[in-house]
């Protein structure tokens, strides 16, 4: 009798626990199906006749298409940029043992995202870059680089050292064995690091905000483009959200087996 | 093929001095096995060959060419691993081709390379398999056939059986030694297991702390070990000792028991002495034996080993005879004059 009182006291915190994360989500959905008078309504209302207005109007009434092309090409080159100079990086950091290196690398992620914000503001405006992909690009790689080197040196650590020994016995050149051994062998790894470090760039609000203007406008910031000082148009600002939220959902669904390996690998190792 | 050359080889780790001065002569087609107990420096020394850590002083030559600076991909060497390092993600044959599509070899001569190694190997059925879907054993032999593809100056392995089971591993050691006979490429070969030295090797390296404690051929180290550490460490079960003293051309325990010993030195009259007899040499002889008492018997079928107290001192002994006594029993047994060992107490090396 005991252990299925446990049996259901365990599944009610699990229940418990999903609904606390899903609970704002499901919200959202819900009220991006709803008229703006619905989403105010108390009590909220369950029961109420769905309307894709609000999809309308993200996607009519505003430039939703192209606000979805530049956050694509941000997320992307900044992630590539990232792949490029993360992974060289974090193999050195991995094999030369260079751990403070990569705390120097951590350092720049745990300031505030802010500090950079106003010298980035004075050189990209000074080199006229404002409103650039450059400059876009350039403020995402502070967020998706120490993410790659971080996860990718952990996951380096890992492949047992022999393989390259046994390389450069067999004739191999430490950039060869850096391609032709060690790269091919950290798929699940960068599959990691790239969705985390595409996800946060996607999700970037900040850097992208201070920025861009019309032109390289990001997905985040034209959620806020229902906001405006006389009312908010909670309708427009679910429906946005959904809509912004979906392509770094799909990712995470695809590649969630190696997400989950990826996060807990450096765990392990210690 | 080539002969190495180990001239006064250190190495250390900052202050920690780990391998202090080793003189190795290894000739052209040599098999020649590093042996001792972890710790020893045995491996340390066959990666400084590969090139795998930097040599600290002295020099190691491959044929006639120093190699100290010379990178591993330089050296022309080629090395098996403990854990075989096969990059799991190319097929058998692309493992075994590997170093030589690094040396740009034409396509025609790797492929037939990669098939007569398969061959000699038994491998050929395997070569699109990938390292994941093959047992322990073919993985280890992938491992050679990697090595031996590329008909290099040296091999070099490092304790490639010791993650094998039992029978895998005598299987595996003949199967080596026929390998080198048919090759002749000169070996150097890495063991913590005596008996794997004593089998395979034409020349024994015994390394202990960083030193070497003696070099020869298998049953020379059996049969005469320089020091207490080689005669314990060459043999199973290893060599029985007793402390005493000589006396009169006769070894005498510290118990007071007297024993024969052939061309005992006059000079070391007196002198603290260590007597070792190996468990075979002692005979089982009802009328001039001594007293044993017995503690534990271990027959294995082809012999008996006898674990039993003897001049005051724990001894196993191993006899081709059955021998039927119950622990607590006397048996009466004498080591063979001729075979016994004396060595300084205070030095340790053989007199």
């Amino acid at each position: 009798m005991k252990a299925v009182g446990l049996r259901i006291l365990f599944y009610l915190a699990v229940v418990l626990l999903a609904l606390i994360v899903l609970l704002p989500f499901l919200w959202m959905l819900i009220s991006s199906l709803k008229t703006q008078i619905d989403i105010v309504a108390w009590p909220p209302k369950f029961i109420f006749s769905p309307t894709l207005q609000n999809y309308y109007k993200v996607f009519g009434e505003q430039d939703f298409i192209r606000y979805f092309i530049n956050s694509t090409i941000v997320a992307v080159f900044a992630v590539g940029v990232s792949l490029l100079l993360g992974l060289p990086a974090a193999y050195s950091i991995a094999r030369f043992s260079q751990r403070r290196l990569a705390m120097v690398i951590l350092l720049a992620r745990l300031m505030p995202g802010i500090s950079f914000l106003m010298p980035w503001y004075i050189i990209f405006s000074r080199l006229g870059l404002m409103d650039s992909y450059v400059a876009l690009v350039l403020s995402h790689v502070l967020i998706t680089l120490p993410i790659v080197v971080w996860i990718m040196s952990s996951y380096f650590e890992t492949i047992p050292l022999e393989l390259e020994e046994s390389a450069m016995v067999d004739g191999a050149s430490r950039h060869y064995i850096f391609l032709k051994i060690i790269l091919p062998l950290s798929g699940p790894g960068i599959i990691t690091a790239t969705t985390l470090s595409f996800i946060f760039s996607w999700n970037n609000f900040l850097f992208s905000q201070v920025l861009s203007m019309e032109k390289t406008r990001t997905l985040p910031i034209a959620v806020f483009n229902f906001l405006s000082y006389a009312d908010i148009d909670w309708g427009g600002v679910m429906a946005a959200s959904v809509a912004i939220m979906a392509p770094a959902l799909v990712l995470t669904m695809i590649f969630q087996r190696y997400v989950v390996s990826g996060l807990t690998m450096g765990a392990v190792k210690g | 093929m080539a002969s190495l050359q180990i001239v006064d080889v250190r190495k250390a780790y900052g202050p920690t001095r780990v391998i202090h001065g080793v003189d190795i002569a290894i000739d052209d087609g040599e098999f020649v096995i590093l042996v001792g107990p972890s710790g020893c420096g045995k491996s340390t020394l066959l990666r400084m060959i590969a090139g795998l850590e930097s040599i600290t002083g002295g020099e190691i030559r491959i044929g006639p060419r120093v190699v100290n600076d010379v990178p591993p991909k330089d050296r022309d060497i080629a090395m098996v691993f403990q854990n075989y390092a096969l990059y799991p993600h190319m097929t058998v044959a692309e493992n075994m081709a590997f170093s030589m599509k690094l040396r740009k070899a034409p396509k025609p001569e790797i492929e037939k390379r990669v098939s007569e190694a398969a061959e000699i190997l038994g491998l050929t059925k395997l070569l699109d398999r990938y390292p994941r879907q093959l047992s322990g054993g073919q993985r280890q032999r992938v491992a050679m056939g990697r090595a031996i593809v590329r008909d290099p100056q040296v091999f070099l392995f490092d304790e490639p059986l010791s993650n094998l089971d039992a029978k895998l591993r005598v299987q595996m050691r003949t199967e080596i030694k026929q390998l080198h006979q048919r090759l002749k490429t000169t070996t150097v070969y890495v063991t913590h297991d005596q008996i794997e030295a004593m089998t395979m090797a034409d020349k024994i390296v015994v390394m202990h702390d960083g030193v070497v404690e003696q070099i020869g051929a298998p049953l020379e180290l059996y049969d005469r070990p320089a020091n207490l550490f080689v005669a314990g460490f060459i043999g199973s079960p290893s060599m029985n000792f007793l402390k005493g003293h000589l006396q009169g051309g006769r070894f005498v325990s510290d118990s007071g028991i007297a024993l024969p010993v052939a061309n005992a030195p006059a000079a070391s009259d007196g002198k603290p002495i260590i007597y070792g007899i190996r468990p075979e040499h002692f005979i089982l002889d009802d009328t001039n034996g001594l007293s044993a008492e017995v503690s534990v018997v271990e027959p294995t079928g082809s012999e008996t080993q006898v674990f039993a107290k003897f001049a005051g001192s724990d001894v196993v002994g191993v006899f081709r005879e059955r021998v039927n006594a119950k622990p607590g029993q006397q048996i009466r047994v004498i080591p063979d004059p001729n075979l016994g060992h004396l060595f300084d107490e205070q030095t340790g090396k053989r007199i």
